[in-house]
Formats: C-alpha cells, sequence, structure tokens
C-alpha cells in the first residue's frame, strides 16, 4: 500500500504532489485562505483612508492636475505605480479645516447628539431587556415581535411627519381627524429634533441585544441582590448591568457610531448645515463644497480628522468587551 | 432577631399549587429545617419567607410586622442560596459590604463588621479575591458572611451545602451550628438532605406535596412520625412497611402477626386496613432479644443480600415465600430490612428467625396514612418510650 503511493507520487506532476499534500495536511490551505481574505479585507478597508489622506495633502491648485499614478522609470523599462500618490505635499489643510469652518463645533454636535442618543438608549434599552430578558408576562413575545416590526420601517418614512410635528407650527391632530391634540414645541435646530428620533431609530438593536444578555444572569445572582437591600430596578444596575458588561459596550459602540455618523435626520432637523443649528459632522463636511468649488483636499481631511475618535473608541471599547468574554465571571 | 409566622400561605401558579394552606410558626432563635423531596414546596416557602415570592393568600409575618407584601430589603432578612450567588464582579470584601453600603453604613462600621464577619467565617486573609479565585467552600463561607455581616432577624438558608462534596458538606455542617450558637438568631433552613435536618435543627419540618406534614424536634419526627410520609422520609435506610388487617388483639400480616394492647390503640376495630411500619434498628435476631421485655413471635426469613457499612450491617430478608423478583409494590409485604451487629455470622441466603421490638411497631391508618399508635404495648411509667433499652438495665 506505502509502496503504491509513493510510486504514485513519483509518476505525478508537481500540481498533483501539491494538491496530495493539502489533502493530507488541509491545516496549511486554511491558513492561507486566512492571510488571503484578511489581506482583501485590510486593503478594501484601508485603502479609502489612504486615498483620503492622499487628497488631503495634494495642495487644491494641484487636485484636478492629472493622474495621481505616477509613471516610474524602472531601468529604461517605464511603468505605472499600483498606488496613488499625493502631486505634492500640503499638510496645512488639516489646519485650513479648522480655519475656514469651524469643524471643531461640527465635531462638538455630533459628539453631543451621540452620547445623549447613547445614554438614552441604554437606559431605556436596559429597562426593556430587562423586562423581555427575566420576566415572564404574556404578551411578550407580540411585544418583542411589535419592535422587531417597527426597526424594519425605513427611517425616511418617519421624516416628514417629524419634521411637521417639530416645526411646532400646527397641532398635532387625530389621525384621520381633525381633533387638535397638543401644539408641540419648536424642537428644529435644536438636539431635541435629532435625539429624539435617533432614539428610536437605534431603540431595537439595542433592546434585542440586551435582552439576550441580561436573560443569561442566573436568576439567584438578582434575588442575592434584593435580598441584601435593591429594589429591582437596583439589581439591574449594580448586579445585572455590570456582569453585561460586553453586551452594554456592544450596545453602547453600535448606537454611538450610528448616530456620529448620521446625517439624513440631521440634515434636515437642521435646517441649514451650521454649527450652531446642530449640524454635524457630516454636515461640515459638505459645507467645503460650495456652489462655485468644491475643496476635495479639505473635505478630505475633515472626513480623516472625524473619524479619528471613533477610531480611539473603537480600540479601548474592544479592549473592554474582549476583557469581559476572558473574565467568564458569570459561570457560578 | 424575630419569629416567622406563615398563616394560611398558599401559592399556586397557572395549574400548579406549589403551597398549600401552610402554617408555620418558628420561634425566635430556632433553627428549623424545612425537608422534603424535590419540588415539595419547601422551597417556594423560604422564597415567601424572604419575599422573593409573593403568596398567592395568607399572611408572612416576621417578628411583629406583617411582611406579606413588602419587598426582600425591608424584610430584615439574609439569605444564603444554593448556587451561592456570590457577584462575581466585586471581591470578597466588596460582596460582604455589599448590603452594608446600600445602606449608607459609614465606612469604619462598614470595616469593622466585614472583619468580625470574615473572622466568624475564616476568611480574613481573603479578602481581596475574586470569587472565581476560591473554592466551592470557600464562596460558601463568603455568603455566610455576607449574611450574617447584616446582623438579620432571621437568616434564610436554601440548601447552601448542596453544591459541595461530602466531605466538605459534614464540615460546613458544624461550623453552621456553631454559627447558629454563636449568633442565637432565628434560621430556616431548606434542605432535602434528612442527615443535615436530624443533626443541626431544633425543629424539623417535613413538607410534602405543598402541605406541612409534622413539625417537630428531630427525634420526634424519628420515633413519633405523624404519618406514612414522614415515618417514610425521616431515617435511612426507611422504616419497613408492611399490610396488615386487624382482628381481636391481633394484627394480621401475610407472613406474621403481633398482638397489640387495646389501650395503645384507638380509633380502629377488627376488619381494619392498617400500615405496620417496624425501623430496621428495631428488629432483633431471635439470638439476641434477650434484653427485649415485648418481643414479638418469631418471624421466619431468609435472608437475602447484605449490606456492611461498617458500624452496622443492613440485612434484607424475605419473609414466607417471598420472590425478589416481584415489583417493588408486591413485594414489601414479604421483605424486612434488618440493621445487625457488624460482627453477626449472618451469611446471605441463611435461614434467620427475628422478632420485632413490640413497643417501637408503628401503626398507620391506610385510609388517610395517619399514625395510630407508635408502640403497640404501654409503656407508660417507665422511661423507655425515648430512650435506648440498655437504660432499662441501669
Amino acid at each position: 500500500m506505502a509502496a503504491e503511493t509513493t510510486q504514485q507520487e513519483e509518476a505525478s506532476g508537481p500540481l498533483q504532489r501539491w494538491t496530495q499534500r493539502a489533502i493530507q495536511n488541509p491545516e496549511r490551505i486554511y491558513r492561507g485562505l486566512f492571510y488571503a481574505a484578511m489581506v482583501f479585507f485590510m486593503f478594501t478597508t484601508l485603502f479609502p483612508f489612504y486615498w483620503l489622506l492622499v487628497l488631503a495633502i495634494t495642495p487644491e491648485g494641484q487636485l484636478l492636475g492629472g493622474s495621481y499614478l505616477p509613471e516610474i522609470d524602472l531601468f529604461g523599462a517605464s511603468a505605472t505605480f499600483p498606488l496613488p500618490v499625493p502631486q505634492g505635499f500640503n499638510p496645512a489643510a488639516f489646519i485650513e479645516v479648522f480655519d475656514q469652518l469651524p469643524f471643531h463645533l461640527y465635531m462638538l454636535n455630533s459628539f453631543a447628539l451621540a452620547i445623549s442618543t447613547t445614554v438614552v438608549v441604554l437606559i431605556v434599552a436596559s429597562l426593556a431587556g430587562y423586562v423581555f430578558g427575566r420576566l415572564d408576562f404574556p404578551g411578550r413575545a407580540f411585544l418583542m415581535l411589535g419592535i422587531l416590526a417597527i426597526s424594519y420601517f425605513p427611517p425616511a418614512a418617519f421624516v416628514v411627519p417629524l419634521f411637521e410635528a417639530f416645526t411646532g407650527n400646527a397641532p398635532v391632530v387625530i389621525p384621520f381627524t381633525s381633533i387638535p391634540l397638543f401644539t408641540p414645541p419648536r424642537l428644529l435646530n435644536s438636539p431635541g429634533s435629532m435625539v429624539m428620533p435617533f432614539s428610536a431609530l437605534f431603540m431595537p438593536l439595542s433592546v434585542f441585544i440586551l435582552t439576550t444578555f441580561y436573560g443569561q444572569i442566573p436568576d439567584g445572582l438578582e434575588d442575592a441582590a434584593r435580598v441584601e437591600g435593591t429594589t429591582r430596578l437596583g439589581a439591574l444596575f449594580r448586579v445585572i448591568m455590570p456582569l453585561s458588561a460586553p453586551g452594554v459596550a456592544t450596545a453602547a459602540v453600535l448606537t454611538f457610531i450610528a448616530v456620529y455618523n448620521e446625517y439624513f435626520f440631521s440634515s434636515i432637523m437642521a435646517t441649514s448645515p451650521e454649527a450652531q443649528n446642530w449640524s454635524p459632522i457630516v454636515g461640515g463636511i459638505l459645507s467645503f463644497q460650495t456652489q462655485y468649488t468644491t475643496q476635495f483636499n479639505l473635505m478630505g481631511a475633515a472626513s480623516i480628522v472625524a473619524v479619528l475618535p471613533v477610531v480611539v473608541l473603537v480600540i479601548i471599547a474592544q479592549e473592554r468587551i474582549v476583557s469581559g468574554l476572558t473574565a467568564g465571571a458569570l459561570k457560578e | 432577631m424575630a419569629q416567622v409566622k406563615l398563616e394560611h400561605v398558599t401559592k399556586r401558579y397557572d395549574d400548579v399549587t406549589a403551597v398549600d394552606d401552610m402554617n408555620l410558626n418558628i420561634r425566635d432563635g430556632e433553627f428549623v429545617c424545612l425537608v422534603g423531596p424535590s419540588g415539595c414546596g419547601k422551597s417556594t416557602t423560604m422564597e415567601t419567607i424572604a419575599g422573593l415570592t409573593i403568596p398567592t393568600e395568607g399572611e408572612v409575618w416576621i417578628g411583629d410586622r406583617e411582611v406579606t407584601n413588602l419587598p426582600p430589603k425591608d424584610r430584615g432578612i439574609a439569605m444564603v442560596f444554593q448556587n451561592i450567588a456570590l457577584f462575581p464582579h466585586m471581591d470578597v470584601y466588596d460582596n460582604i459590604s455589599f448590603g452594608l453600603r446600600l445602606r449608607d453604613y459609614p465606612k469604619d462600621e462598614i470595616d469593622k463588621r466585614v472583619e468580625r464577619a470574615s473572622d466568624i467565617v475564616q476568611l480574613e486573609e481573603m479578602l481581596e479575591r475574586m470569587p472565581d479565585e476560591m473554592s466551592g467552600g470557600q464562596r460558601q463561607r463568603v455568603a455566610i458572611a455576607r449574611a450574617i455581616v447584616r446582623q438579620p432577624d432571621v437568616f434564610l438558608m436554601d440548601e447552601p451545602l448542596a453544591n459541595l462534596d461530602a466531605k466538605l458538606r459534614v464540615h460546613m455542617r458544624t461550623e453552621l451550628q456553631r454559627l447558629h450558637k454563636e449568633l442565637d438568631t432565628t434560621i430556616v433552613y431548606v434542605t432535602h438532605d434528612q442527615a443535615e435536618a436530624m443533626t443541626m435543627s431544633d425543629r424539623i419540618a417535613v413538607i410534602d406535596g405543598g402541605e406541612l406534614q409534622q413539625i417537630d424536634p428531630p427525634l420526634v419526627c424519628y420515633n413519633e412520625p405523624a404519618n406514612l410520609f414522614v415515618a417514610g422520609f425521616i431515617g435511612s435506610p426507611s422504616m419497613n412497611f408492611v399490610n396488615g388487617t386487624v382482628t381481636d388483639g391481633q394484627i394480621e400480616s401475610k407472613n406474621f402477626s403481633v398482638a397489640f394492647d387495646p389501650a395503645m390503640v384507638d380509633g380502629i376495630g377488627p376488619g381494619d386496613d392498617v400500615t405496620v411500619g417496624i425501623r430496621p434498628e428495631d428488629v432483633y435476631p431471635v439470638d439476641e432479644s434477650g434484653g427485649l421485655a415485648h418481643p414479638t413471635a418469631e418471624i421466619h426469613a431468609r435472608s437475602d443480600v447484605l449490606e456492611p457499612m461498617g458500624d452496622e450491617i443492613f440485612a434484607y430478608l424475605l419473609l414466607g415465600d417471598g420472590d425478589t423478583s416481584m415489583s417493588q409494590e408486591a413485594a414489601t409485604d414479604d421483605q424486612l430490612l434488618m440493621s445487625i451487629e457488624p460482627d453477626s455470622n449472618m451469611q446471605e441466603e441463611d435461614d434467620v428467625s427475628v422478632v420485632l421490638d413490640r413497643r417501637k411497631i408503628h401503626l398507620f391508618d391506610d385510609a388517610t396514612g395517619d399514625a395510630i399508635t407508635h408502640g403497640l404495648v404501654d409503656v407508660t411509667g417507665g422511661d423507655e418510650s425515648t430512650g435506648a433499652p440498655a437504660e432499662t438495665d441501669d
């Protein structure tokens, strides 16, 4: 048997030998595929940033000055360099961004909106997650389904009615009648008009995440906390939430990033893209485009500046998430 | 410190009644065990005392307060859980001081109390450890320290030793008893392990099917069980039960009959069906029965299986034409379990003759299961009703 195999191996070509080896030792192939996939994803993720950087440090006058792929001379044979390189070097664009517009205020707006939305979402979704995850009551499945159904609505469907309501000109009426209910305050150009719809839109995801996590905390721990002197609510915030730290962190990071990057609602709720109207980062970036000029280099620089805080946040949060998972603290 | 009182407490879940009209009166400073098989409602009973479950009907009193609808935190109780339930994200100090911190005690008072509690359970060196760095016994001690640090009126312990290994369990049992002596607090203790109940408690509350069967000191439960369930549940191995019929001055069973003193037996007459109960240690080989004042007639049997335990041997006897292949139900009349001295020369498949101690034979009403008598002869006036037979010789 063994002799036969060696004979076969000797007889076959290199491809066949390679296949044979791969079948006997698939680890190598898996590892190879893993690296191939890694490189692919790294490239597709990082290339846009690189391209932004190239645009940002190219002086404004050179922006439309021809190909970003330089011809290089390889010992007589000319070739095209496969990566774009900046046409010139103008790091001042990163300062210019804050000179031309109060870009830091746009960032502050986005930060404030994202943080307040995250806080609202975490508190309300924690209560909902506690109820859905730990209590048994009639209609629970139906309510969960309701939340799921609402999260399927396209956000655009809410824009017009919400805009009308937040304008505060006419009273809200009972549907299909003209009976007025109340006249809402004018919320346009204020954080209220953005935090409220954001919270509602991003709530379902957090509710689902937290329901799963809170449902896994053993009943005994909650009972122990209650006997020791907390209320149910106290047990939620003192025991269940800390033990679900990975879930809470996940919900928080997802909500924060979603709001930080949000543009659709805020562009409408802020009637003009100005910082004092609570226009967010994307509003600021788009303001570098005027009727006659588009300052791609400043837009690129602004985008990079805007992304940095999120990168830092995710790195920190990821450490927390990983440490929370590896602690394995939930095992009783 | 306080008494605990349950009045007509009933807890129903949809169509299941977990606790059925429970009346319990636990005195101040008493150590009471709730025992019963799994699912008998003992844990639910404890949860109603703790306030983790609100009873469907009835009232719960702790001390002189009615607490039926109070949340657990306002009841002056502390609880030790079966799964220990330490907060995994807090170190030992934080776990123990959790309740005190919630109640805003001053820092030095907390320190003092934690020190004392950890001293009692011998954990002083471990205050900075996390729960997952400790062994099962240490964790359980932390849980106990967490309970005693608040100096509650009542301790509730829900099978606190169930998850420990056998050796540690015996050790913790003694520690708990010492703790009770030291603190002198009312303790309600749930267990399905009757050894724990027998050894630790002042009184045992035997619960079955959500109903209280008997609440009495351990030896009373053992010697004078109120009904068939208590008789079968308390004692290991279990009491022998044989079906019998009352005739004139005699109780006839399939393989033997015993005479009884009519003065001891109320409310039954000839023709009534009863269950005869006799504990394994009250069955004697004929040649060792010399000291018995009131033996029955000899019963002929064949030894089936011997189980040497070291300090005694359990011998399974077959009576009459007893056949081991018979079903458990049918076989009870033909089987008798006895305990004999470890130096006995009895072999398996021996023919043996035994007698029963008539003073220790229990009769139970077949219809209700209630005990009729705990002895077929009148021994009042003598001091042998609970003591060992040896005492009469002194």
